[in-house]
């Protein structure tokens, strides 16, 4: 008997039809992977299973009866547990507060049964290899134990079936692998897994069953053993994606554009030393916590660096804010699109125009920046209702497309991303890379940081392998492999990757 | 700006109109006597006293847009009036002068308000509490106490550029909505206001000088906040260190009234005009109700509430229907 069942699920958001149509049969104790691209539905549907939206047709069978929940507090009860993309936790608490949050035992008089919720949060915590003290603020904690922590807290309620959605997207390989050991523990325990992914190396490492869903409908569901990624990507995107020659000989003679020395910042990085010839793709790979971001934001000037030199076209460089690295044609695409990137209180003409805008001093509003966003929108592609619509209405993709697009409005000399596809579906991936490449072509020197291998090992001329603030390695797009990069990425001694699965212990 | 905008300014106008139509009709004199809402003195009588709110309303308006609050308004408009009157009348300074001097008051309380929150970084809710107190004082302080009877000292039949003196204040009221209006919405300045004010650290990685933005526009409310005192100083004919007590309230409340969100990004000078107007005409209105005066307060209060919360439903129907 399947565990979950989603029969015929209708759910529309105005004119916009979310799922059409939608049944997928969730076994007993299988891990089952839900894919599909940005606004394929796959959101939509998790939230529905654990409550926070109801279906317009359709029913949810739980243990084969028909169910139908009010709330997320009701899927909890029901033993569905859902751990966010985003992280809903609340961080001015302890890890044992939030993982009893709304449901806290207690005593005959409405008292909180304090150490008893102590224990049963050590007893969780322990049991996922999360050496964090049940005290421990969940501000102090790194991404990788909020998350556990929803993995603990699904356990405290008893769940059997565990739905994570998109749960790897900011932890790093070693923490990754941390969560998968927990799943394999969970799933030989007899709990169901339904897991919400873009990374189809996890789909394939985690689950028994796939299904892919495109624009709100149900493709197929595939068993594991009976399908390749590809076949897969396929499904997703309805097409099949060309994969990239490596044209670097054509590229690599520029003069060099962007020249660091012996750059320096306690306690992120040490000792950076690269340059970047004009037109070329540098990628930075390196696990979260190596010291990229910040190297990344020191070029811009939102960091000092204590020493070392910057110099672009053989000047020297230290920008005081990245308003002073944009008139100087440097720009960094951040990683964080809602946080870093994007005004949702202003339309797409007046996001896409700000940076050129800025940059070049402008006092007036000019008549022409209409002509000039709604020519962005088309020469990348941007799916877009109107140049009048927020953000918010985009998909993620082309979110991220915009934040790309508004800097590349200034023809930057220099171009620095971090993570730019972080959480964007495979098709836009393949245009975003396609969007740097053209600026590099442009004579730009690019420089793409990444925790994504496929990603750095396709975009990239030149890989630099950081570690621990320090750039370990460096390879030859010909030349490298996932194996040599990963080697340069975790090894030689030293506490290594598992480091940042270290910190915030009992802080 | 985009056309929800339009839609807001065109909705507080119509919550204007229907207002006075509402008072129009229930103030409507028996037996043929004149109009006791509806003539031109009451009109006039409102302009004036709704332009010492809408002056600073247009201040208030764009630091709430650019995300922070500004407290101190009300004492800033005492204690401009108050320098314009120590020295106009003890001093016999000339009225340009006086009121020139009052407008440096309001600059040096703008720059207080600018350096604790770009500098010092206080919550703008902190920073400005203090600059309220410590205006407040100081106007006690020069003042010890007294009056100063600005229109005692104007000859009679003073005109400003040959206005009469009741209408300097709403004209000046009208152009500078109109001016800051272009401002925001055609001046990279005022698209940066808004950037800001949506996401601050967007705004920082996009190349804004998120401090200078900030700083001018608590320098830029301060100076509006002075010029409405002077206004009343002038118009009003008194210094008086007491005061516009409490108005910082209700000029947020018109600012908000007309669009501007506290969470920032939103708003409108013009809309923040227009909610000084519809409390202008609420407090003229209401008195002239036999049996309202003690109510006056709890419906401007109620007022307040009913138009956000209209504004909330509206937008989130919007939003909804995307």
């Amino acid at each position: 008997m399947p565990a979950v069942e989603f029969h015929r699920i209708d759910k529309s958001f105005g004119a916009v039809a979310a799922l059409r149509d939608v049944s997928v049969s969730i076994d007993d104790g299988e891990a089952h992977a839900i894919v599909g691209e940005n606004g394929a539905g796959k959101s939509t549907l998790l939230k529905i299973l654990a409550g926070s939206l109801r279906p317009d047709r359709g029913e949810l069978r739980v243990g084969g009866a028909a169910v139908s929940l009010a709330s997320p507090r009701e899927a909890l009860a029901r033993g569905i547990g859902l751990v966010h993309q985003e992280m809903l936790a609340f961080p001015n608490l302890s890890a044992t507060a939030n993982i009893f949050a709304g449901r806290e035992l207690t005593g005959r008089f409405g008292t909180l049964r304090e150490s008893a919720m102590r224990d049963r949060a050590r007893d969780l915590l322990s049991r996922l290899h999360v050496p964090v003290s049940p005290d421990a603020a969940v501000e102090s904690l790194p991404v990788a134990y909020r998350q556990l922590l929803q993995v603990a807290r699904a356990l405290a309620f008893d769940c059997r079936t565990l739905a994570l959605d998109e749960p790897t997207t900011s932890l790093t390989a070693a923490e990754t692998d941390h969560l998968f050991r927990i799943l394999d523990d969970l799933k030989r325990g007899g709990v169901t897994v339904i897991y919400v992914s873009h990374r189809l190396a996890e789909v394939f490492r985690l689950c028994d069953r796939i299904t892919a869903l495109r624009d709100g409908r149900c493709v197929d569901t595939f068993r594991r053993a009976d399908v390749t990624p590809d076949d897969v990507v396929q499904a997703m995107v309805g097409r099949t994606i060309p994969t990239r020659t490596h044209d670097a000989a054509a590229r690599d003679s520029g003069a060099v554009r962007l020249r660091l020395q012996g750059l320096t910042s306690r306690p992120c990085f040490e000792e950076v030393s690269l340059s970047i010839a004009r037109g070329e793709i540098v990628g930075v790979f390196g696990l979260v916590g190596s010291g990229r971001t910040e190297l990344l934001e020191t070029l811009v000037g939102l960091r000092r660096a204590d020493r070392g030199a910057i110099a672009i076209d053989a000047r020297t460089a230290p920008f005081r804010s990245p308003r002073e690295a944009a008139r100087a044609g440097v720009v960094l695409v951040p990683e964080d699109r809602q946080r870093q990137s994007l005004f949702f209180n202003l339309n797409l003409r007046h996001n896409l125009v700000l940076p050129s805008a800025e940059a070049r001093r402008a006092r007036l509003v000019r008549d022409s920046e209409r002509a000039v966003s709604a020519a962005l929108l088309r020469q990348w592609r941007i799916t877009a209702p109107s140049i009048d619509a927020t953000p918010d209405r985009l998909s993620g993709g082309n979110q991220q497309k915009i934040t790309i697009a508004k800097w590349l409005a200034l023809q930057p000399g220099v171009l620095l991303l971090d993570e730019p596809t972080k959480g964007v579906d495979v098709g836009a991936k393949y245009e975003i890379h396609g969007m740097v490449r053209e600026m590099a072509e442009k004579g730009a020197a690019c420089l793409v940081v990444s925790s994504d291998l496929p990603e750095v090992l396709a975009l990239a001329d030149r890989i630099l392998v950081m570690r621990e603030g320090r750039i370990r390695g460096e390879l030859r797009a010909a030349d490298a492999d996932e194996e040599k990069v990963m080697r340069l990425a975790t090894s030689e001694g030293g506490p290594g990757p598992t480091s940042s699965m270290e910190t915030g212990v009992d802080a | 700006m985009t056309r929800l905008w339009e839609v807001r300014e065109i909705s507080t106008v119509a919550i204007l109109a229907i207002e006075i139509a509402f008072f129009t009709w229930y103030l409507w004199p028996e037996g043929g006597r004149s109009h006791p809402f509806l003539n031109q003195a009451n009109g006039l009588l409102i302009l004036k006293y709704s332009s010492i709110y809408g002056i600073a309303a247009i201040g208030a308006a764009m630091v709430i847009i650019s995300g922070g609050v500004d407290l101190s308004p009300g004492a800033v408009i005492a204690l401009s009036g108050v320098v314009l009157g120590i020295l106009f009348v003890d001093r016999h300074w000339s009225l340009a002068s006086s009121a020139f001097a009052g407008l440096l008051a309001g600059v040096a309380c703008g720059l207080a308000s600018a350096a604790l929150v770009v500098l010092v970084r206080l919550p703008p809710f902190i920073a400005t509490l203090g600059v309220m107190g410590i205006a407040r004082g100081a106007a006690f302080i020069i003042t010890e106490g007294r009056y100063f009877d600005v229109s005692g000292e104007l000859p009679s039949g003073w005109r400003l550029f040959g206005l009469p003196l009741d209408w300097t204040s709403p004209m000046l009221m009208v152009l500078l909505a109109l001016a800051f209006h272009l401002l925001m919405t055609r001046f990279q300045w005022g698209r940066a206001i808004f950037a800001v004010g949506g996401n601050e650290t967007a705004a920082l990685f996009s190349g804004v000088r998120v401090g200078f933005v900030q700083a001018s526009v608590y320098l830029v409310a301060a100076v509006l906040a002075a010029l409405s005192g002077i206004a009343l100083a002038v118009v009003q004919g008194q210094g008086k260190a007491d005061l516009a007590m409490g108005y910082e309230l209700d000029i947020i409340a018109s600012a908000v009234v007309g669009g501007a969100s506290l969470a920032g990004g939103r708003g409108s000078v013009i809309g923040a005009v227009l909610g000084a107007l519809i409390f202008g005409v609420l407090r003229n209105a209401l008195p002239q109700i036999p049996g309202a005066t003690f109510y006056d307060r709890l419906i401007v209060g109620l007022v307040v509430i009913v138009i956000v919360v209209m504004d909330q439903l509206v937008q989130r129907r919007s939003i909804a229907r995307r």
